[in-house]
């Protein structure tokens, strides 16, 4: 017995979805369609931006002692090539994706607070441009992502780089900060009828539980800005020891809020992969219950965790200790799921579809880049590996392997709902292998540089024995990564035009979201089914077999 | 604004921690913090905790339909609320005289930042708390029952609440 | 290809057999990880193979069963992997004490090593003498060496000589250092330090007692007055033209150490902290355009004529 239950209209009328056309329309906009879309184009812009900023790197570093790039130009670019792809890449990213598709998940028409979504896309863009404008400025920062004083302070860095460093980050924090609070009270307050906290899909609640790790970190973020704002423009003495200050405490301000901000990209990833492995196996997640617990798991750990990246401060055995235990216990719950996944297929129906293999593709490469992480907490083998290229290969299969290639499922998954079309299976079947392979190629041999004695952040290196070698493979791999990207733009901009019309679920998958046209009216819907599980559209195109009836929901008495 | 209020409070925190270890280790507590006059900052948080109370006056007048009550609690709040600012822009300005600057030392510059920050929430609060006093009285909100107060009263408990953090670690852990 | 699998085994040859017991017990570690990963991606792309191929789509008709989990099997790899993390953890307490100890509590440095906007700089106060980015020691024991920076955070990193450390204003670090028998070592800071921070190398030479002990009484002692007239004219440019308000030479000068000490730079290898070997070219060529060479550096164009070069370059040639 299913029947429809109409959502009815706000208490204060939203604003106008549709005020005006072009432009305007997407300046003024407050409908959460649009800002999501928005927060994805702008994640495309800067990844081509970040992307030549990594390939001006990696020509330089084809050759040792190479002198394409000049020492300074080099510093600046790999600063803001990790500061571009952290905050102005993977964060729009996942706060696109989730922008776009919670509402729709849950049942709902709007987020919670329209007007601050889009006060919270501007501030971001602005945030983000403000990086750039630092070239115009008199140089853009040169200190690495995590800018350590006291190399960030005015005496080693006089130019305005790190000062506009600082200011972007507030800005872009503030952005994230009110996305994460909306995206929170949306997911509690707005749900439809029978969808109770444990039938959310795992990307609802994934995105929900990341909420919280931004509403908590970032505000540590912003309190080391402000002191080293002021250490550069008042004087002040937090981080210079020579007038009392203390290096070290910027490590673990800024620590405290970098730790909990690489499980920010990685934890709706996660969800991404949790929507679409189960249903290109056709049948639900393996293990609801543990995979969602563990992201809470999680949540709590990673606030526990972050002086794993200061073991070779020389904090003593007892310090090092535990961060040593909490850094690997946090590998469990993240390991675990892992296997949940796979576990997902066994016993289904498997379909390779490009967003299928990019999922997949996730399971290896954040395996990896898990693994190689795991290493790091083991102390002794941190104080070999630790700010050499094994950390970079850390990064980029985390990063990249983890977070980036979850988005590309997700964007494979949900572009038929968001613009009508399907992509090309045949374009994207190409995109992913050269993603893959590229990825890997540029991207493995690092471990081996690092072990093989070569630090990071460096323009060039020595000749010594196969670092050479090495390097000029990679960027011959990134040159098959970049090509990859190209082909998925191709995709992008020829499936707009040419792509098969899309249905409204095309993949025949179970969430809300997929009852809405493709793509949505302004108002996404008018009524939604009573659910009853965590699959509502299982239930209904399956009213002989439902969930609800399987015991695959948790039994309660309607709402929650 | 619950959510909110606890992202903020994680801030506090980090400049409150920042702020007890700084002021330990330039051993400055015994001299630049002799400074500080205790007394009559005592006095002036005793104001602002009671403007939390007027608040929730403020807040029984809209549960109580009462505009009037609503206007002068309102308004009592605002002008405490102002006169901590100004008590402590006094402070300020007192320590300033002895040459004890955000620049001075260690202790002064973690000072300067915790009271400051906490201090520039108050005026952003009493900004809004103008804005809403100013709405009512010009007739704008038709319902009495308005989520902005309630909202803005959560926010003023939360800036009262980290005064009594930073009034206990600062002023009163000086005296140990 | 060839070149990448000998990297491979050039690789696990050195772990099999490393020169310091510090390192010893990383290598192991590493070696117990290693095999972690290998067990754990097998299992990984095994079973996503097996999804992939075994449970492909077309295989049956309709829907499968929706089966959604399996309590038993999931507390199993859950359980599994919180063993093996206690398993490394302890082992990871037991080898990071080990090479953190004997504790540096009540003892006196050995060497004392300075990190500097790129360059170390390596003081010997037992002996009375102070060098610059080539550290010697002897083979054979334990030394205490302390790291600390003059400006910003630098970090000691010479892989096959056990562990790496932040050098931090403002702080005094300690680690031990081993070689059990004479060897060369190369390292290079390992935190981003500014312009010039990939080059940054480190340079160790371990040797026995007798070449040790040699190279200390060459390092004590003071160089004698220059030899010929280049020599004189090169010393006297040297003071006058501010050079000794940075670089040290001993017997001349006012222990500055702004610069790297430069008494017995014609015995080094290399100059300019790893960056190249140490010639009298290559000496002539950084004093006429530092910019050029080591961009960034520290080090003015001094805007000295040819001749000029040429004197400061004998005069540093000849100090012994």
């Amino acid at each position: 017995m299913n029947f429809r239950i109409h959502i009815p209209e706000p208490k204060t009328p939203l604003p106008d979805i549709k005020t005006g056309e072009g432009l305007l329309q997407w300046i003024s906009t407050v409908d959460h369609k649009l800002i999501g879309i928005m927060y994805l184009w702008t994640s495309v812009f800067f990844f081509i931006v970040g992307f030549a900023e990594a390939f001006l790197m990696r020509i330089q570093l084809a050759l040792p002692n190479n002198t394409f790039l000049s020492p300074e130009t080099y510093n600046q670019i790999f600063t803001t090539h990790g500061t571009n792809m952290i905050f102005l890449v993977l964060t729009p990213m996942i706060i696109g994706f989730a922008t776009y598709c919670v509402p729709m998940m849950i049942g709902a028409n709007e987020m919670a607070f329209p007007r601050l979504n889009a006060f919270s896309y501007w501030t971001f863009l602005f945030g983000g441009l403000l990086l750039y404008a630092s070239y115009f400025a008199g140089g853009m920062p040169n200190v690495g992502w995590f800018s350590y004083a006291p190399l960030s302070e005015k005496f080693f860095s006089s130019t305005p780089g790190v000062d506009y460093w600082i200011l972007s980050l507030l800005l872009m924090g503030i952005g994230t900060v009110s996305a994460a609070l909306n995206l929170a009270v949306t997911t509690l307050t707005m749900r439809a009828k029978g969808l109770s906290m444990t039938r959310l899909p795992l990307f609802v609640w994934m995105v929900f539980v990341n909420s919280f790790l931004i509403l908590a970190a970032f505000p540590v973020l912003n309190a080391g800005l402000f002191m080293l704002l002021i250490d550069r423009q008042l004087d002040a003495h937090f981080f210079l020891s020579s007038t009392g200050g203390a290096p070290i405490m910027w490590q673990h301000l800024f620590w405290g809020f970098g730790h909990p901000e690489v499980y920010i990209l990685a934890l709706p990833a996660f969800g991404m992969v949790s929507e679409v492995i189960p249903v290109f196996s056709r049948k639900p997640i393996f293990g609801y219950e543990f995979v969602a617990a563990s992201s809470v798991a999680i949540m709590l750990l990673s606030f526990g965790v972050w002086a794993h990246h200061m073991f070779a401060v020389g904090l003593g055995n007892t310090f090092n200790a535990f961060f040593a235990a909490s850094s690997m216990l946090i590998a469990v719950p993240t390991g675990v799921k892992i296997f949940n996944w796979a576990a997902t297929m066994w016993g289904g129906s498997v379909k390779l579809t490009t967003s299928m293999l990019f999922a997949l593709a996730l399971l290896v490469n954040f395996t990896i880049g898990g693994l190689s992480g795991v290493g790091f907490a083991l102390v002794p083998v941190d104080w070999r590996l630790t700010d050499s290229y094994f950390v970079v290969a850390h990064i980029h299969y985390v990063l990249i392997g983890g977070s980036l290639t979850g988005g590309l499922a997700a964007a494979y998954y949900w572009f038929p709902k968001i613009t009508g079309r399907m992509l090309s299976e045949k374009i994207g079947k190409w995109h992913f292998w050269l993603f893959f392979i590229g990825f890997n190629c540029t991207f493995f041999v690092f471990h081996f540089l690092g072990l093989l004695g070569m630090p990071r952040r460096v323009y060039t290196y020595a000749d010594f024995p196969y670092l050479g070698s090495l390097n000029f493979f990679s960027t011959m791999g990134a040159m098959v990564f970049g090509s990859s990207f190209i082909l998925f733009i191709v995709n992008i901009f020829y499936s707009l035009r040419h792509g098969k019309k899309a249905e409204n679920n095309p993949w025949n998958a179970w969430t809300l979201e997929w009852l809405t046209t493709s793509p949505p009216q302004p108002k996404n819907f008018e009524s939604v089914p009573l659910v009853k599980s965590r699959r509502p559209l299982w239930d209904l195109m399956h009213p002989e077999d439902p969930d609800w009836k399987r015991g695959n929901s948790k039994k309660t008495q309607g709402h929650e | 604004m619950m959510l909110f209020v606890g992202s903020e409070s994680f801030f506090f925190l980090a400049l409150i921690l920042s702020y007890i270890y700084y002021s330990r280790k330039g051993g400055q507590l015994s001299t630049t913090a002799g400074n500080l006059d205790i007394f009559k900052t005592s006095i002036f948080s005793i104001l602002l905790f009671s403007s939390s109370l007027t608040i929730y006056l403020a807040d029984l007048g809209i549960r109580r339909s009462n505009r009037k009550m609503l206007m002068f609690w309102l308004g009592a709040t605002i002008f405490l609320g102002t006169i901590f600012i100004i008590g402590q822009g006094v402070e300020y300005s007192r320590l300033f005289k002895q040459n004890i600057t955000i620049s001075r030392n260690v202790f002064s510059s973690a000072f300067f930042t915790l009271t400051g920050f906490h201090g520039l929430h108050v005026v952003t609060g009493l900004i809004v708390l103008a804005i809403i006093l100013f709405l009512i009285v010009s007739g704008r909100f038709r319902h009495l029952e308005n989520q902005a107060l309630r909202s803005a009263s959560i926010y003023w408990h939360f800036v009262d609440a980290v005064w009594v953090a930073v009034f206990s670690v600062v002023y009163i852990g000086s005296l140990l | 290809m060839r070149r990448f699998l000998d990297t491979i085994l050039h690789f696990f040859g050195k772990m099999s057999t490393s020169s310091s017991p510090g390192e010893d017990y990383i290598n192991r570690l590493f070696l117990f990880f290693l095999i972690l990963c290998g067990v754990i991606m097998v299992v990984v792309i095994v079973m996503i193979l097996t999804g992939v191929i075994r449970y492909r789509s077309g295989r049956i008709q309709g829907e499968p069963d929706q089966r959604t989990g399996n309590r038993a099997v999931e507390m199993t790899w859950t359980v599994i992997p919180f063993i093996l993390v206690t398993f490394f953890l302890v082992l990871t307490i037991k080898y990071m004490k080990a090479i953190n100890s004997p504790s540096a509590e009540g003892k006196k440095a050995e060497i004392r090593i300075i990190a500097h906007q790129w360059w170390w700089e390596m003081e010997y106060p037992g002996y009375g003498f102070t060098t610059a980015n080539e550290l010697h020691i002897p083979a054979g024991r334990d030394i205490l060496v302390q790291i600390e920076s003059a400006d910003v955070i630098h970090d000691w990193w010479v892989p096959d000589l056990g562990r790496k450390i932040d050098a931090i204003p403002g702080r005094i670090n300690y680690t031990w250092l081993n070689s059990q028998k004479p060897g060369e070592f190369r390292g290079a800071c390992s935190e981003y330090c500014g312009a010039q921070h990939a080059h940054m190398l480190i340079y160790v030479v371990a040797q026995g007692k007798e070449d040790f002990d040699g190279w200390v009484i060459s390092q004590q002692r003071v160089p004698g007055p220059p030899a010929d007239s280049t020599g004189a004219e090169g010393a006297r440019l040297f003071r006058e033209r501010t050079c000794i308000s940075c670089h040290n030479i001993s017997g001349i000068s006012d222990d500055a150490h702004i610069g790297p000490d430069l008494t017995h730079v014609s015995l080094r290898q290399t100059i300019l902290s790893g960056m190249l070997p140490a010639s009298r070219e290559n000496i002539i060529k950084w004093i006429g355009d530092p910019q050029k060479i080591k961009e960034g550096s520290h080090m003015p164009d001094f805007m000295l004529e040819k001749d000029e070069i040429n004197a400061l370059a004998t005069y540093l040639e000849d100090l012994k």
